[in-house]
């Protein structure tokens, strides 16, 4: 147990101390220009485990009043983490005015519905009510990068290494953190030294990948890009579309000839 | 265990599994560029070559090879025809695969843009790769007969032919392909 305790501490300590040089580096390399909302993260969660420590110390870790103070500084850092994942959605497709006013739409109603249906899925025990609502937010997160993920590779459209890094970081964080919690609200108190121990040891993971992508002084994107006049779209889209719906009619008409042929 | 406690881990394992496939390199093509005279040649080339692949999947020539010839050698041409049949198949294929990457060109250099529309080519861009999925399992087979390849080398080139007119329409054919190409290039679009 001593041993469990001592690797807790070892890695919470790593993580904060990742945490400053992160945020050293964001203002050194001036990216936090570029990342507000990614840069407020880090901070929220480096002062939110100061803050969290610092209640155990003071009212023990066992107390109601710690376990009230960790889950409210723990739901500001998940507030923030959803802000940061806004962030990189926008940095993937917002310069693209006409896919990106569809893709956030549909982003949005993707962590609305498997939030709901995390929330549903829950086991209804008081106890499980705090890791249940983390649960939903972080599958929220998860499936909200992968389905941007998926519009980016659709519409060919490359992102930076960096963007691409951080949303491999919040994609592979909320992943772990969705089964931790599955596996916590399951085994209950026998898992939860562990589930603490592998959700620090998973973002110390996301944490070195952020920092890794965020070595070097990231540009901003130039702002006013230019885009096709508005009748393109119009007049185009509609033809394309059309022919390829009578494609797929040609071919079905095909389908019950050749079965009766063969 | 409940239902819901699976539900997690196969949720989890499929986001994964979407992560990487969409974080994978695209496939190299050989068209590489959206550049206007590679969109042009391509589909009447492919639409001229259709006769030839006519008269390839006929059944007459290999009847006649069967009764007059071996029936080896029969074999061995309707083996070769067969092979350029599907050669054929990939390149209509291609031109497609060409053409509604331009439709999601248009979308993304767009200012506006219609769900309908968009999941619309979504769909049947899906449907469109099943089909020919399908007709090249059967011609592999050797079950597909010919009015399955015509007709989709005909919705191929006339979809590149009234394409190529409606951008005509609008004045500057030319000078829009190189500002997707070069717009593309300038935001990180990869022109395939």
């Amino acid at each position: 147990m001593v041993t469990t305790t001592f690797i807790q501490q070892a890695l919470w300590a790593l993580n904060s101390a990742g945490e400053v040089f992160l945020l050293t580096l964001l203002v050194v390399r001036k990216n936090y220009r570029s990342y507000p909302a990614f840069s407020f993260y880090v901070f929220v969660d480096l002062t939110m485990g100061a803050t969290a420590l610092l209640s155990y110390r003071i009212w023990g870790f066992d107390s109601a009043t710690a376990y009230r103070i960790a889950w409210g500084t723990h739901g500001m850092v998940l507030f923030a983490r959803a802000l940061a994942v806004a962030e990189v959605c926008r940095h993937v497709l917002s310069r693209y005015r006409g896919v990106w006013a569809l893709t956030w739409r549909i982003l949005l109603l993707c962590s609305a519905l498997v939030l709901s249906y995390s929330i549903l899925a829950a086991r209804h025990d008081w106890r499980l009510a705090l890791p249940s609502a983390d649960r939903g937010l972080e599958l929220s997160i998860a499936t909200v990068i992968v389905v941007l993920l998926l519009f980016a590779r659709y519409y060919d459209v490359k992102g930076e290494l960096v963007v691409r890094s951080l949303a491999i970081g919040f994609c592979l964080y909320s992943c772990f953190a969705v089964l931790n919690n599955t596996l916590l609200e399951r085994l209950l108190y026998d898992y939860s030294v562990f589930w603490n121990m592998l959700g620090m040891f998973t973002f110390l993971a996301s944490l070195s990948l952020w920092t890794w992508a965020l070595r070097k002084p990231q540009f901003q994107p130039e702002p006013g890009e230019i885009l096709l006049p508005r009748g393109v779209y119009q007049s185009l889209t509609p033809e394309i579309n059309l022919r390829l719906r009578l494609l797929n009619e040609q071919l079905s008409r095909f389908w019950p000839a050749e079965a009766k042929h063969s | 265990m409940s239902p819901f406690f699976y539900f997690f881990f196969g949720f989890v394992a499929v986001l994964l599994v979407l992560l990487i496939w969409s974080l994978r390199s695209p496939k190299k093509q050989a068209h590489s560029s959206l550049d206007a005279v590679g969109f042009q040649g391509s589909d009447r080339r492919h639409a001229t070559y259709l006769s030839q692949i006519h008269r390839a999947l006929a059944p007459a020539d290999l009847e006649f090879l069967a009764s007059r010839g071996s029936a080896k050698l029969a074999r061995r041409v309707r083996k070769q025809r067969r092979r350029i049949a599907l050669l054929y198949l990939s390149s209509v294929q291609e031109d497609f695969q060409k053409l509604l990457r331009l439709a999601r060109v248009i979308a993304v250099l767009s200012p506006e843009v219609g769900a309908a529309q968009e999941f619309e080519r979504l769909w049947l861009g899906v449907q469109f790769s099943s089909h020919c999925r399908m007709i090249r399992i059967r011609l592999f087979c050797g079950f597909a007969t010919l009015p399955q390849l015509s007709g989709l080398s005909q919705m191929a080139s006339g979809f590149a032919v009234r394409m190529e007119t409606a951008i005509a329409e609008l004045g500057e054919r030319a000078a829009l392909a190189t500002e997707l190409t070069s717009s593309l290039e300038s935001r990180g679009v990869r022109p395939r």
